[in-house]
């Protein structure tokens, strides 16, 4: 089967430039490499095909060749393939070389065991300074551009390998002193030697030798590979960072020469500056660059050598031109200009007039004037630096003047603002406003006269085009507090203040629902209700939905419960109405900054349960209780004997907010049926709150000791758990009254309760001191409600009912002076110590 | 300093893709070197396609701008440079240097031979500012002297080998590709002689030399006490040698008339051998700039053979050529526009054309024109919403030109009229286009008896001179305008006052003046 045809090659090299590596995966791909190198020496393909196999090997050799046996081979056959050529013109060598060199140096095949690098390095160098290679390599006319192309192929293998050349040095230089091609020698001697002086300390043979030499030393391969080939350091980087090179990187490889090495040295420097100007601008640059960079630091070399090619460099219309020591600011730095301009020029515009330092031109801005409406890079660039001048200016304390930079600024940006608000502009003038306004903010946060124009504007911006809503909430995203906060209020204002039927309505409450908070609530309700009415679609009604969060968030609302529930009602979608209920329960559920923590970090998030379940570390530390110091105080009241069984009333004492308060009770003992917990919304220390009544179960009418644990949030949304004071429930504490007799029955009730108690019961007699109050005193005091028969102020009846089901009856009678004795009768003998007790206390309060 | 890879890709919105690869080329020698130099931060080069997408959307040119998206119109995305990072999987392409420039993105990938962790200072990476030198070669080749798609083809085409020639191995050697392309076909005998890089070939014919020297003049004239006016002068000089041998060495000197303001930011080709430092040390940003130096600039230079610009200068000139006022008042749905125009008497009163364009954005057709001119004819634009006085050859003896009127729109309709983003409201312009021959506003000439040649034969010399308008506008003084920061800080300077005076007092006088009422219904 012969080659395939001109056709098929351009087929298959199309198929293999849209995706090489999807091609060299395919059925075709494994033979490309082999069969464009048969293919090369066929005689059936052109020389333009040829031309085209080479150019694809000059760009994919490492997927032609990947590894360093394959590249070797393919060097060996490109260099066949040139030596087969015929000795008249051809296309062919050229590329020829160039694709054997990128075989060797991009397969990593350059090194001594490489038989093809042995062969084309000295062909090339042969090449390079013009001598005769026997046999007429090609007819006289290729000699020249050949002669330059080896010069390059040198130049990029010196590249891969530095050091390479180290011995052709005196050789290159020759050449150059001759009538050789100026600007390919050029840079490879300056390459070379570049790179000498880069190895010049681990290479240890003399400068001057190498650069005088007319040839090669004798008998010794031109060749250094054993410092080439070093493969600690195969590149040595030549242009390391700007600080690191200053601080001389190349100190750590001092270089000495000696005043011989020095004078040769500034010979062959001199001898390649003077022949620069021949050279293309670009090259000129990468020369200068090479050199700069060879002789940083090297004693002997005066930069005065410089001098000339720079001040010619320096008035030239062309920047990418290196200077030693700093480099020139505007190069890489740039935008693209247009082509007719001279380019220092378009830098800036013209001032006419002395102003002082900071305004120096390219620094100072221009305005956009119709025909300089170029790209954002540049304005933005010039705004910057505009930005940095106000800052210094007000340093200097040198404003309210008409005409100060910061006015300047303000008229800029106020017209970037009338661009952006042009109806159905482009949004890159929109983003170029609001980039221009990020900036301003940036650089100038702390000035308040510069931000109070600017959120001014940006207000009447949103006035004239709420359909930028996007970029205000992006901006209020990325500024600090300086210009965020007054914006975020101005804007809330601005959208509070529209009808809710506004035609942007959906703009309007995406930026509400990043602007509300603290302070506007009421407006915001009020719109929103408004709004609420002009909700037909889905959309609309998940953006309103959006804004009744943040406000939840922000705290909520007396209106914002009504809200809701008008929602959970009106709104027509289903999952409209669903949210709107959650929001309404959480909002009655939780307290606000818990709330707020529930709803969870993100606006953006679309649904409650992923920010529930969020899992970051400060909602994960909001679920941890922690112990916590009693946020209040816990005190038994007064008695209240009512109802079926005794109630304790406990007075409760803030001392600091807390909320959602559970207050958990254990009795001492076994003494009473376990407690049920108490539950406060929200305690405030400034607020008084209203006792809490705690009902009690005795299961034996005995007085006990409560253990009580707090249960509360705090206002930081953190669930907190604190130990408070145990409480003590008296005997008294348990005391109920007797239903109340018919009137008149009494003292026939008391006589009935009285005989019931006996004979199981136990009756006793205890002296009750009295102090100066009397009797009367004393029973209205402590045992008022229990009073069933009375005949004051002698006699008083007592019926005391002690759940679960135990009685005790007093009978306070003929009081004395001192004292009253009391007889007293109960169904529970196990009561009498404790009535005794009780008894003997009230006469101690007395 | 190379490039690791090229690539120019047209800009084709609508299309499903937004573009197409139209040229590409990789280095696979500087790839390797990459990979070495960026160790563990070395990101290939992708292919086309990938590329493409990535740097599209970079460049925010992935179809329509319809929507907000934060990637792209955020505002705190801000780029000041071409300088790119494109994603690429899950890692970072850069530096990618790329611009958009006639519907065609020109974009490569400078090596960056040091470590890219911490990313270098774009300043200390050569490969950028080279990278940026051969694209803005590969846009002068594509678009000098092109006019048709099918040109453009050619040229495109011719790409591939022009870059085998101009950079090899991802390493700049000329970006004048024009240069290398004359280089292609170049099969000279051997040539003993040095020749330059840029000077590819010889010229055989007759020797001539033509200099011409082409100032533009912009201006900016607000017609208020608080803004001050600006103007500023741009010269070029052209120069084509035809001259034969390897290296022709030609001189020539710009001279300037006594007393004339002396040139300023003065620019060389790089052909130019040698340059007096004192020639340099001018410049306008310099403010206490006071330099004796006043010429003759002389600029020795081996030519190339196609025709260069062998310099460029500003210079600060005392008075704009023709100051003008211009206010528009508002009344119902009229505009009522005075315009008044002076040409200074230094200023050759002979021109090519002098033509002042009035238009009118942001508003519907010219339903109705009423006006008066005291000179030259208007021509009316309906459609264009634009008015174009033509002042022709030469002012009055007076000097002093006026236009008055009232202009009447019709409904806007985006499609049709123009549409403009500064010329909102009242805020206004015209511009002034106009071009004199044989006369530069500097006085700067070239005496051809003065050029030096040094070549064989004796050549031809010629010279030319001309003044053209660039942006020369005079804004609405009755609205915003515009303005330099410069001129905001010009207080003390009113050197026109005087002559703005007289200028407002016969815009008022003008009003009452009996003249032939024209009407355009």
């Amino acid at each position: 089967m012969g080659p395939p045809s001109r056709e098929a090659w351009a087929q298959r090299l199309g198929a293999f430039r849209a995706s090489p590596c999807a091609f060299l995966a395919g059925p075709q791909g494994e033979d490309l490499g082999r069969e464009l190198l048969s293919d090369l020496r066929s005689d059936k393909l052109s020389e333009q095909t040829k031309v085209s196999l080479l150019a694809l090997s000059l760009e994919y050799a490492a997927q032609l060749w990947p590894d360093a046996p394959a590249a070797e081979a393919a060097a060996a056959s490109l260099l066949d393939t040139l030596v087969l050529l015929p000795p008249r013109p051809s296309a062919l060598r050229r590329p020829l070389l160039l694709a054997a060199t990128t075989a060797l140096a991009a397969g990593g095949a350059l090194g001594p065991a490489s038989g093809a690098a042995c062969r084309l390095l000295p062909l090339l160098l042969g090449l390079a300074l013009g001598r005769d290679l026997g046999r007429g390599f090609g007819p006289a006319s290729e000699q020249r551009p050949l002669q330059a192309t080896a010069c390059e192929c040198l130049r990029e293998l010196e590249s891969c390998q530095p050091g390479l050349l180290r011995a052709s040095l005196g050789p290159l230089r020759a050449g150059l002193a001759q009538e050789g091609p100026v600007q390919p020698l050029s840079l490879l001697l300056a390459l070379a030697l570049h790179n000498a002086l880069a190895l010049q300390p681990r290479a240890g043979a003399g400068l001057q030798g190498l650069l005088t030499a007319r040839v090669a030393a004798a008998g010794d391969s031109p060749w250094s590979w054993t410092l080439a080939g070093d493969s600690d350091v195969p590149f040595e980087p030549q242009a390391p960072s700007w600080p690191e090179a200053e601080e001389g990187a190349r100190g750590l490889l001092a270089l000495e020469l000696s005043p011989e090495e020095s004078r040769e040295l500034r010979a062959t420097v001199a001898q390649l500056l003077d022949a620069s100007y021949l050279l293309a601008p670009v090259a000129q640059a990468q020369l200068l660059w090479l050199l700069c960079r060879a002789l940083r630091g090297l004693r002997g070399q005066p930069p005065a050598l410089f001098k000339p090619q720079l001040v010619r460099l320096l008035g030239t219309a062309h920047p990418g031109c290196p200077a030693p020591g700093p480099a020139p600011p505007h190069p890489p730095l740039l935008p693209p200009l247009p082509p007719e301009l001279p380019r220092k020029l378009s830098a800036g515009p013209r001032r006419r007039g002395g102003r002082p330092a900071a305004a120096r031109a390219p620094a100072v801005p221009r305005p956009p004037a119709p025909a300089l409406c170029t790209s954002p890079q540049p304005s933005l660039a010039r705004l910057h630096l505009l930005c940095l001048l106000c800052a210094e200016d007000t340093e200097e304390d040198d404003r309210g003047q008409g005409g100060s930079p910061q006015r300047y600024l303000e008229e800029l940006l106020a017209g970037l603002r009338q661009r952006a608000a042009l109806d159905g502009g482009p949004r890159a003038w929109a983003t170029l406003c609001f980039q221009a306004s990020y900036l301003v903010a940036h650089c100038l946060a702390g000035q308040p006269a510069v931000l109070t124009p600017l959120v001014r504007g940006l207000a009447q911006l949103y006035r004239a085009r709420p359909v930028l809503a996007p970029h205000f909430v992006d901006l209020l995203d990325r500024v600090g507090p300086e210009l965020g906060e007054p914006l975020r209020v101005a804007l809330c204002r601005e959208v509070v203040s529209r009808p809710g039927g506004d035609a942007a309505l959906g703009w309007h409450l995406q930026v509400l629902a990043r602007v509300v908070g603290a302070g506007s609530q009421s407006a915001t309700l009020h719109f929103l209700q408004a709004a609420a009415a002009h909700c037909p679609d889905w959309g609309l009604q998940q953006a309103l939905l959006r804004v009744c969060r943040a406000l939840l968030g922000s705290g909520g609302g007396g209106g914002l419960a009504d809200l809701l529930q008008a929602l959970a009602r009106w709104l027509e979608d289903p999952d409209g109405r669903d949210h709107a209920r959650l929001y309404y329960v959480l909002l009655a559920h939780l307290a606000g900054p818990k709330l707020g923590l529930a709803l969870g970090p993100s606006l953006a998030a679309p649904a409650m349960a992923s920010s529930l379940v969020a899992e970051n570390q400060g909602f994960a530390a909001a679920l941890m209780v922690r112990e916590a110091a009693a946020p209040m105080r816990l005190s038994v009241g007064p008695r209240v004997a009512t109802g079926p069984c005794p109630v304790l009333q406990l007075q409760v004492e803030a001392l600091e907010p807390a909320y959602s308060l559970e207050l958990r009770f254990r009795v001492e003992g076994q003494l009473y049926a376990p407690l049920g917990a108490v539950h406060v919304p929200c305690l405030c220390p400034s607020r008084p709150a209203s006792p809490l009544l705690l009902p009690l179960q005795p299961r034996r009418p005995a007085p006990t000791r409560l253990h009580v644990q707090a249960l509360y949030t705090t206002p930081a949304g953190l669930t907190c758990h604190a130990r408070l004071p145990p409480l003590t429930v008296t005997f008294s504490h348990l005391f109920l009254p007797f239903p109340q007799a018919p009137r008149g029955a009494e003292p026939g009730f008391f006589e009935e309760l009285w005989d019931s108690c006996l004979p199981g019961g136990a009756e006793s007699r205890v002296w009750c001191a009295l102090g100066p109050q009397g009797l009367e005193t004393l029973v209205s005091c402590h045992l008022e409600p229990f009073v069933v028969a009375a005949r004051p102020p002698a006699s008083y009846h007592v019926a005391i009912r002690l759940p679960p089901d135990s009685k005790l009856l007093l009978r306070l009678e003929a009081p004395q002076v001192d004292g009253v004795p009391v007889a007293l009768r109960t169904d529970d003998w196990a009561l009498l110590p404790l009535a005794a007790d009780y008894l003997r206390g009230l006469s101690a309060a007395a | 300093m190379a490039q690791r890879a090229v690539w120019l890709i047209s800009h084709e919105p609508g299309t499903p893709r937004c573009g197409t690869v139209k040229f590409s080329r990789r280095y696979p020698t500087v790839e390797k070197r990459a990979s070495v130099h960026n160790g563990a931060n070395y990101v290939p080069v992708p292919e086309d396609g990938p590329f493409l997408k990535a740097l599209l959307s970079e460049l925010r040119l992935l179809g329509d701008d319809k929507d907000f998206v934060e990637s792209r119109d955020s505002c705190s995305r801000i780029n000041k440079t071409s300088i790119y990072g494109l994603p690429v999987g899950s890692e970072e392409l850069w530096p990618v240097v790329a611009f958009l420039k006639n519907d065609m993105i020109y974009a490569c990938v400078p090596l960056v031979e040091q470590t890219l962790n911490p990313r270098p200072p774009l300043i200390s990476i050569s490969g950028i500012s080279q990278g940026l030198e051969l694209l803005f070669g590969i846009q002068d080749f594509l678009y000098s002297g092109q006019k048709s798609d099918t040109e453009l083809n050619t040229k495109l085409s011719q790409l591939p080998e022009l870059l085998l020639q101009a950079c090899p191995f991802g390493t700049l050697l000329d970006a004048n590709l024009q240069n290398s392309l004359d280089n292609v076909g170049f099969a000279s005998v051997t040539q003993p002689q040095k020749q330059p890089a840029w000077r590819a070939g010889t010229y055989k014919g007759k020797p001539q030399v033509s200099i011409s020297i082409t100032e533009k003049v912009k201006s900016m004239q607000y017609g208020k006490q608080d803004i001050a006016d600006t103007w500023q002068v741009v010269g070029a000089v052209t120069c084509k040698c035809d001259l034969e041998g390897f290296m022709p060495n030609v001189t020539v000197s710009l001279h300037l008339p006594t007393n004339g303001s002396p040139l300023q930011d003065i620019l060389v080709h790089p052909c130019v051998t040698s340059l007096d430092s004192a020639i340099l040390t001018s410049s306008s940003v310099d403010g206490m700039d006071d330099s004796a130096f006043s010429g003759p600039y002389k600029f020795p230079f081996i030519p190339p053979l196609e025709s260069f610009n062998l310099c460029y200068y500003t210079s600060q000139v005392p008075v704009p050529p023709i100051l003008g006022f211009y206010q528009i008042k508002e009344e119902d749905i009229q505009l009522k526009i005075t315009v008044n125009l002076k040409l200074h008497e230094s200023i050759k009163n002979t021109f090519e054309f002098c033509e002042a364009h009035i238009p009118f954005y942001n508003r519907g057709p010219i339903t109705h024109l009423e006006y008066k001119v005291s000179f030259g004819q208007l021509e009316v634009f309906r459609e264009k919403g634009l008015l174009v006085w033509i002042i022709g050859q030469k002012f009055p003896k007076s000097m002093d030109i006026s236009l008055s009127g009232t202009v009447t729109f019709g409904a806007k309709s985006h499609e049709k009229q123009p549409f403009d983003p500064i010329c909102i409201g009242g805020t206004a312009y015209l511009k002034l286009h106009f071009r004199i021959l044989d006369y530069t506003l500097t006085g700067c000439y070239a005496d051809q008896h003065s050029v030096q040649v040094f070549a064989s034969g004796k050549p031809k010399i010629s010279t030319h001179r001309k003044l053209i308008s660039s942006d020369y506008y005079i804004w609405n003084s009755k609205a915003p305008a515009p303005v330099t920061y410069g001129s905001l800080l010009l207080k003390q300077r009113q050197p026109i006052k005087s002559v703005r005076c007289t200028l407002l007092e016969n815009c008022k006088s003008g009003a009452e003046n009996d003249e032939a009422q024209h009407s355009i219904l």
